[in-house]
């Protein structure tokens, strides 16, 4: 125990060099700064928005909208000028992105019902967020006018009747069914949660296999290119160890970078969700629903985890042996990012369900897409595929490092990549 | 007197490629013996046989009466092996690297630092052991590795070209080194191209030429045997 303690120290420290802290260090700050400006430039676009009104018609229903307006929260400027022409220049020095003319006549003639337009000219100033969301400023503004008239129309010519109720006479009450659960909620709620929980998880997975295989393939091809493969090969310890240690170290310092990864895209992801604060009711209606993880849950979606993340270090560990030397092991990495990619893509594009069953099969067999699928299977109860999943994992997992371990206790570990360049030798001469 | 290493009708085929085609020896207590042979001759091949890292195509190998078959674990705890083109950890300092491979062999913390405190002796880097190996000369990354081979006092050393690639400086401080710490207890088996190095060196040579071991002896019996003055006209007309 003692020698693979000592053994497992030496992996972890060669792991954590200069050039990972490096990068780590920078990739955080890239993600928490992208995630700053993300958020300032939705304040910008959250915050009251100016608009300048230039009000020719001066009756009581324009008046009117322009209160309507201001208790819409937007940010009325009133112009004084008569002319179009100065009003549009003054809208722009006045830094409002919205000008909105209502003629003279307006209010007369819509209550009469006729229909009159009103002009909005729009300044786009740039091309940051806050100006793509030209488009639905003036929706906004003239649903809040197109509210207002229809209101006051209703109140003067029927009193007595509530416009809200005449509007709108049909109440809806949603409710969503999962399995065999009911609960009253909106479906569009329920369905974003879903999708934020299992889109979430598949990143944190990509990121943890991807970043364990590297370790361990470059741990195993620095020993070799740095000669030093041999002489631990000679040393005193099961050649079991030295697999383990090499895959546990990988593992931790994989999953510690993925961790520091995953904390600075949540930065930068809540930079462009805003932290919009969702109605307290959706953590009650998934409660009701059974589509929160329960610790059992999570337990066997860790399991699940766990075993892909072994199924990676193993593959990685075979590769970093057929390797000659550091490069052309991140060369090799290729074919394991490959098969983690493979059900990442297809986990956010499509539901497993409903592909065809070539592609089921091939899903099936990549042991990375069963965490993907697990955590959509747990959150729906369906945990009888999660199990098969483990125990098809667990049997790949054992095959590997059997092969790993024969692979370390025979010629090949240090014959290989001399048996490699002889035969693509003897391929160049025939 | 007891046999440290025992070799019998050794084969190792690699594909078609018959690299060692039968060869015999034995070492004794104490004594350092030497391979002697050109460039392909067998020597490495033998030498990692002896150290666990290849399995052998045919013959017999056993080292304190341990079978190199059956028992691999137990020759590693005896044995300590320096490969011919061998490196340590780039980012460990020496002292670091030492203690590193010193706690596989040691059964206590007290055990460690004695073999490192002997390492650091061996190595003879002064303040340069506290260094990144990255930052040393090929020389001195040798005679870490020599320190690293010699301090835990195995029973059985086995030494590839200790002085390959080094000018005659360092070789010849090499060489000094192996003597010093051989007369401690230790066996040593070592491979040379080098045939009148190894004749200051040794206590016993076998000339070995296309995985074949033509004739062994002490340097001076082969001298005498073959009229020659020296062990590389000893080989030339051994090979005859
Ligand atoms: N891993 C290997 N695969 C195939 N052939 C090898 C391998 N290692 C050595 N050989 C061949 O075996 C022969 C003996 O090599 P080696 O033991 O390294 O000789 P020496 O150490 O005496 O120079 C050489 O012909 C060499 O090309
Ligand atoms: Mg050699």
């Amino acid at each position: 125990m003692r020698k693979f303690w000592n053994l497992l120290k030496k992996e972890t420290k060669e792991l954590i060099n200069a050039q990972l802290i490096i990068s780590l260090i920078f990739t955080f700050f890239l993600f928490y700064l992208m995630g700053t400006l993300a958020q300032g430039e939705m304040a910008k676009a959250a915050a009251p928005q100016e608009i300048a009104v230039l009000d020719l018609d001066s009756s009581e229903l324009s008046r009117g909208i322009m209160n309507g307006l201001s208790s819409a929260n937007f940010k009325v400027i009133a112009l004084t000028t008569e002319d179009r022409q100065s009003a549009i220049e003054q809208a722009r020095e006045s830094g409002a992105s919205l000008l909105l003319v209502i003629p003279r006549g307006f209010g007369k003639s819509v209550l009469e019902l006729n229909s009159m337009s009103i002009d909005t000219y729009y300044f786009i100033r740039g091309f940051s967020m806050s100006a793509t969301s030209a488009s639905g400023m003036v929706k906004a503004v003239i649903a809040t006018v197109n509210n207002y008239i229809s209101d006051t129309y209703i109140k003067e010519r029927l009193p007595g009747v509530n416009p809200e109720e005449l509007k709108n006479p049909v109440k809806n009450k949603d409710y969503v069914i999962v399995k065999d659960r009911i609960a009253e909620g909106s479906p569009a709620e329920v369905s974003s949660f879903i999708l934020s929980q299992s889109t979430f998880l598949p990143i944190i997975l990509m990121l943890i296999i991807v970043y364990s295989s590297q370790m361990v393939i470059s741990a195993v091809a620095m020993e070799k290119e740095n000669k030093t493969l041999e002489t631990l090969l000679t040393v005193p310890i099961n050649r079991n160890y030295i697999v383990v240690a090499k895959m546990l170290s990988s593992g931790i310092v994989g999953l510690v970078t993925a961790g520091i990864y995953m904390v600075g895209f949540r930065f930068y992801m809540s930079g462009f969700m805003g932290n919009v604060p969702t109605s307290g009711q959706i953590d009650t209606v998934v409660q009701k629903l059974g589509l929160a993880f329960t610790p059992q849950g999570y337990l066997v979606l860790g399991v699940s985890l766990f075993l892909a993340i072994l199924c990676g270090l193993a593959m990685a560990i075979i590769l970093g042996v057929l390797a000659k030397d550091l490069k052309s092991a991140q060369g090799l990495l290729m074919p394991i990012i490959f098969l983690a990619l493979i059900p990442y893509f297809i986990s956010l594009f499509s539901d497993f369900n409903s592909l065809s069953w070539p592609v089921k099969v091939l899903l099936w067999i990549i042991p990375f897409s069963h965490p993907f699928l697990a955590s959509q299977n747990i959150l729906l109860g369906n945990y009888l595929p999660v199990f098969y999943g483990i125990i098809y994992m667990f049997v790949i997992f054992a095959i590997l490092v059997f092969l790993a371990a024969r692979i370390f206790s025979s010629d090949q570990v240090l014959t290989m990549k001399l048996q490699l360049s002889r035969r693509s030798l003897k391929g160049i001469k025939q | 007197m007891d046999a440290v290493l025992k070799v019998e009708g050794l084969k190792k085929n690699y594909g078609n490629l018959q690299a060692l085609k039968g060869i015999s020896f034995q070492i004794q207590k104490g004594e350092i013996f030497a391979l002697i042979g050109p460039n392909g001759a067998g020597k490495s091949t033998a030498l990692r046989i002896i150290a666990t890292l290849l399995s052998p195509t045919e013959g017999k190998v056993e080292v304190l009466g341990h079978d190199l078959r059956k028992e691999p674990e137990k020759i590693r705890e005896k044995i300590s092996y320096l490969p011919e083109e061998a490196g340590a950890y780039r980012n460990q300092r020496g002292v670091e690297y030492l203690r590193f491979m010193a706690n596989f062999y040691a059964t206590e913390p007290e055990e460690t630092k004695e073999f490192v405190k002997r390492g650091a002796q061996i190595a003879d880097l002064g303040e340069r052991l506290y260094d990144k190996i990255g930052t040393y000369s090929k020389g001195m990354v040798r005679k870490l590795l020599l320190a690293r081979a010699l301090m835990g006092q195995p029973h059985l050393a086995i030494l590839d070209e200790p002085t390959s690639g080094l000018d005659v400086i360092n070789s010849l401080e090499i060489r000094q080194t192996i003597r010093e710490y051989v007369k401690q207890g230790t066996t040593v088996l070592l491979s040379s191209h080098n045939m009148l190095e190894i004749e200051f060196l040794s206590d016993r040579v076998a000339l070995i030429d296309n995985g074949v071991i033509l004739d062994s002896g002490t340097p001076k019996e082969l001298k005498e045997k073959y009229g020659a003055n020296n062990l590389e006209e000893v080989f030339r007309r051994a090979v005859i």
